[in-house]
């Protein structure tokens, strides 16, 4: 009975697409609130369907055509789908509530109803994608999903820097999709099927070169570094809710995939792991580094997401080692982290994504050295991005800690069971996860602090107003849920029936209460009660200015220095000379250069070779017929070669 | 349960109790080292006493985040003080010990107290947070490294459960747990904001650190801000000499043998804040940039020990 609601959900999504598209050429809002109110319907649904396959287990099949014997669009949802189509329903929900107010204050006339249809049927083909029961499927629905987010991201496409976002992520999109066809491919090479099933000896070579090229197509969707660029190219050119829904949910089908492939398709060997590991260990540190350093805010959650990916990827990558090493019970401990990390960051991070959207509306830049002194003017939603910083950084009794402290219980336990040299690897990689997890409470706090606390630092951060009442909705939702799934996680993961080490955070939730009214009890009968409030004192200055107050780039200094060979910052110092009669007989410039490390040794290289091979081919094609005819002729004669050589 | 409550309570007083004495007699023990008399050995509790009595200023640019930035301080360190037996060691609860969240009630705290620290728009404030921020996250991998260490050593994550098995061996420990003990000093000076890493003792705006960071508060909340750095002191203190000089831990609870513990206790911390002490006199200040060099020496040292017991 399951499949009849699963119809109903792609129905109302479809719905959400034909209303604002059928009626493109007004601008009217009832057509956009329409297609808003088919997402959130088809996201209640979808809720209600993945949560009753999850709790009992029940899976819903359903082949939707099927032309021929081998080729058929089916769909199944087991428990490691629906648990996927969970992080969609609950991110789509609220985006949808948010976007009814948010994208009527948006430039664009009825251009804004194609961008309503357009997430509809985004959030339509990832769904199809969680739910494809065999690769042929997953992939078209996959290309899908690559094309309608292209379309989303180059929504404001009059301007220069989105255009060159879009072809960016375009390109890098059309990669992932390569890659992934070629492992799909292969795949059917090695095994004559399509279908998600696990491969059994005698294992053929072409498995792990099939491995390689998904791991590779995902990694390039999921934001891997080095294939992240496109994430802070075009996460800042698209409208905040389309960022919510491509760093929260469109990264995790990236990772539903890989987990996919490798649960149900491979047996994962010990190297895959250690790749896993290495690339996960790789895109945490640095995504995170590279985070502390942005100043634009939606640049920098771009980073923080490279870097979450990354945690992610680490307990995957230590899962498969430990399956490799023969430790079931601990490596379920790190993929059930790695999969609840995955759904506390489509939380967390579509939370801070649409805060932000409201901060960059009510001060028209992106900019937190402009920002400042908000938590005075916008107190509801400081509060709610303030319980986004708090889960992201890991600190309990939020969501964040209650994932990341299974990949550290995982990790802690594992290395006194495996072997020496492995031992060694597992504990560089537990420093630098430990690393990546107090700089993104640096990172937040430089971030909540530069927005909004202390002194509004230009007149538009001064003249910002609250946002309206479903700009705040739709955040408070995924805040609740942060707050939820970080204090029930252990009654949660009871529910679904699996036995993890998970500290009780509803006690210390209670706990933190209770110190905290004994504190203020304690402190209301034996302190004084007097409160004055006195301008903070400026060394002397008559009133304090906005622009002695810390930084965002004072604020990440140090690590800038500490990291800077990781920066690859260049100094440039020159200077101007003069002689006596002050004639000036040299000169120069000083400069600070942040280099671009993977675009100019990576991205470049590859696309300048790639358009030197293109130039030389093209060389063939001269448009002359004669030339044609001679093409035409050579094959005939190599043909009849061939033919008289081998017949 | 009811055993727990009566932990929860006993040991939630005996660490408000003691944390100032140390904090006084290390202050104690450096001014003899520069031949001045110092303060009382009670001079903390005066301090807070004084405090309390004070008002509080705001500033009218510090919002939410600064009025219950002390609270939630406090808090955060009296839930992590339950995680940390000073004298007495029960059953562990519902994942209380649990070492990994220990740290991290830690981390809250400092998150807090960093925000605060921005909040009222000071200049000293924000470079106070900063840097704080800045040498917590560099000293993160050695602090993680040094417990993935002694939850290997101990075979457990649980803090109670390591107490129980020092406890029960009873005897100075091993070499291992010695080399273990160093690391745990470095991490205990750099968490505390001592010498050389942060100097308690300055409010000169090119050395401070934690106190840069604290500087706006006042009253009441200032009050709570120094009890809570001297109850993480003491944490930090409790853990290191529970784990190296056991003897006189309790773990099944009586009335003479509370009363032997607690004593037993103050004798080590005061024995712990005097070595502390000199070390501090012993060392100067270091530049701020020289510092990740020493935590790579640090982080090196752990690893170092790790890997020998590792190979052993």
């Amino acid at each position: 009975m399951g499949a009849e609601f699963f119809l109903l959900v792609l129905l109302l999504l479809l719905a959400g697409i034909a209303v604002p598209l059928a009626t493109s050429g007004q601008d009217r809002r009832i057509s956009r609130t329409a297609a808003h109110v088919c997402t959130i319907a088809a996201s209640a649904v979808l809720a209600a369907i993945a949560l009753f396959v999850l709790v009992t287990g029940q899976e819903i099949t359903w082949t939707a055509y099927q032309p021929f014997g081998f080729f058929s669009i089916a769909f199944v949802i087991d428990r490691l789908a629906a648990f996927f189509l969970l992080i969609i329903a609950a991110v789509s929900l609220c985006v949808a509530i948010y976007s009814g107010e948010y994208v009527e204050h948006l430039e664009g006339g009825s251009r804004r109803n194609l961008l309503c249809g357009c997430v509809n049927l985004f959030i339509l083909s990832m769904v199809l994608v969680v739910a494809s029961a065999n690769t042929l499927s997953f992939l078209f629905f996959w290309e899908l999903m690559a094309a309608s987010s292209f379309f989303l991201v180059m929504y404001e496409y009059t301007l220069p820097e989105t255009r060159k976002a879009g072809i960016f992520y375009f390109v890098m999109t059309q990669l992932s999709t390569l890659f992934v066809l070629l492992g799909v491919i292969l795949l059917y090479a090695g095994t004559g099927s399509f279908a998600f099933s696990l491969i059994r000896s005698p294992v053929s070579p072409l498995i792990p070169v099939a491995f390689l090229c998904l791991f590779l197509g995902f990694s390039i969707k999921a934001g891997i570094i080095p294939f992240h660029k496109w994430l802070p190219y075009a996460h800042p050119a698209s409208p905040s809710p389309i960022s919510a829904l491509m760093s929260g949910v469109m990264l995790k089908i990236a990772v539903y995939g890989l987990v996919r492939f490798l649960l149900d398709v491979f047996t994962p060997e010990l190297w895959w792991g250690l790749l896993i590991l290495a690339a996960g260990t790789a895109s945490a540190v640095l995504g995170i580094i590279y985070a502390l350093k942005e100043h634009d805010v939606k640049a920098m959650l771009a980073y923080s997401s490279i870097e979450n990916i990354g945690i992610i990827f680490i307990g995957i990558g230590l899962s498969v080692v430990l399956t490799a090493v023969n430790l079931p019970v601990l490596a379920q401990i790190s993929l059930l982290g790695a999969l609840f990390h995955a759904l506390n960051h489509a939380l967390f991070k579509s939370l801070l994504f649409l805060t932000s959207g409201s901060v960059v509306h009510a001060t028209h830049t992106r900019d937190i050295e402009h920002m400042g002194g908000l938590s005075h003017v916008m107190p509801y939603t400081s509060a709610l991005f303030f319980v986004g910083a708090v889960a992201i950084a890991a600190l309990p009794p939020l969501n964040g800690f209650a994932s990341e402290i299974l990949i550290f219980i995982s990790f802690f336990s594992s290395v006194s069971a495996v072997d020496p040299l492995l031992k060694v690897v597992m504990f560089i990689a537990l420093s630098l996860f430990a690393l990546t997890s107090a700089l993104s409470a640096a990172c937040f706090v430089k971030a909540f602090g530069s927005i909004f606390l202390a002194m509004p630092r230009s007149e538009e951060s001064a003249k910002a107003r609250e946002v309206p009442f479903l700009m705040l909705l739709g955040p408070a939702i995924l805040a609740g849920a942060c707050i939820i799934l970080g204090l029930f996680a252990l009654q949660l993961f009871t529910l679904a029936g699996f036995a993890v080490p998970e500290p009780d955070m509803l006690l210390i939730g209670v706990l933190l209460l209770v110190m905290a009214g004994f504190t203020y009890v304690v402190l209301h009968f034996t302190a004084s009660r007097e409160v004055r409030v006195s301008e903070t004192w400026g060394c002397g200055t008559l009133s304090q200015q906005p622009s002695t107050e810390y930084t965002g780039h004072g604020f990440s200094e140090p690590i800038d220095i500490i990291f800077s060979s990781i920066y690859c910052t260049r100094l440039k110092n020159e200077r101007m000379f003069f002689d006596e009669k002050n004639c000036h007989f040299r000169e120069g410039v000083a400069e600070i250069r942040l280099l671009k490390v993977f675009e100019e040794y990576l991205y470049l290289p590859v696309s300048r070779a790639s358009l030197r091979v293109a130039t030389a081919v093209s060389r063939f094609q001269n448009g002359c017929l004669d030339t044609y005819l001679l093409y035409v002729f050579f094959a005939v004669i190599a043909v009849i070669v061939y033919l008289g050589w081998f017949a | 349960m009811n055993g727990f409550l009566l932990y929860l309570v006993l040991n939630t007083l005996v660490v408000l109790a003691i944390a100032p004495l140390f904090v006084s007699l290390i202050k104690k023990v450096k001014a003899r080292t520069q031949g001045r008399s110092g303060p009382s050995v009670f001079q903390t509790y005066y301090n807070l006493a004084k405090l309390l009595k004070k008002e509080v200023i705001y500033s009218p640019n510090s919002s939410r985040i600064m009025r219950v930035a002390p609270i939630v301080n406090m808090a955060a360190l009296l839930v992590a003080a339950l995680f940390v037996p000073l004298v007495f060691v029960p059953e562990p609860l519902g994942g209380i010990g649990n070492i990994i969240l220990f740290l991290y009630l830690l981390a809250l705290a400092k998150f807090f107290m960093a925000l605060a620290g921005l909040d009222a728009g000071s200049s000293f404030g924000g470079m106070g947070s900063s840097r704080e921020m800045s040498i917590s996250a560099i000293i993160e991998p050695t602090t993680i490294i040094v417990f993935a260490a002694l939850v290997f050593v101990f075979k457990s994550l649980n803090i109670f459960d390591m107490f129980a098995t020092s406890a029960a061996a009873g005897t100075l420990a091993t070499p291992v747990l010695i080399l273990l003990g160093i690391s745990l000093f470095i991490i205990l000076i750099v968490e505390t904001s001592r010498l050389p890493v942060d100097n308690p003792e300055t409010h000169l705006e090119l050395t401070m650190i934690h106190e840069g960071m604290i500087l706006e508060q006042s009253g009441r909340n200032l009050a709570l801000m120094e009890l809570s750095a001297a109850v993480k002191l003491t944490l930090l203190m409790a853990i290191l000499i529970n784990l190296i000089v056991p003897f006189g831990l309790m773990t099944t609870f009586t009335l003479a043998g509370l009363l032997i513990a607690a004593l037993l206790f103050v004798v080590k911390g005061s024995i712990l804040a005097g070595i502390i002490g000199l070390f501090e006199s012993s060392t100067a200040k270091m530049r701020f940039f020289r510092l990740p060099s020493l935590f790579a020496m640090a982080f090196f040292f752990s690893t170092l020990i790790i890997i020998i017991e590792v190979f052993a």
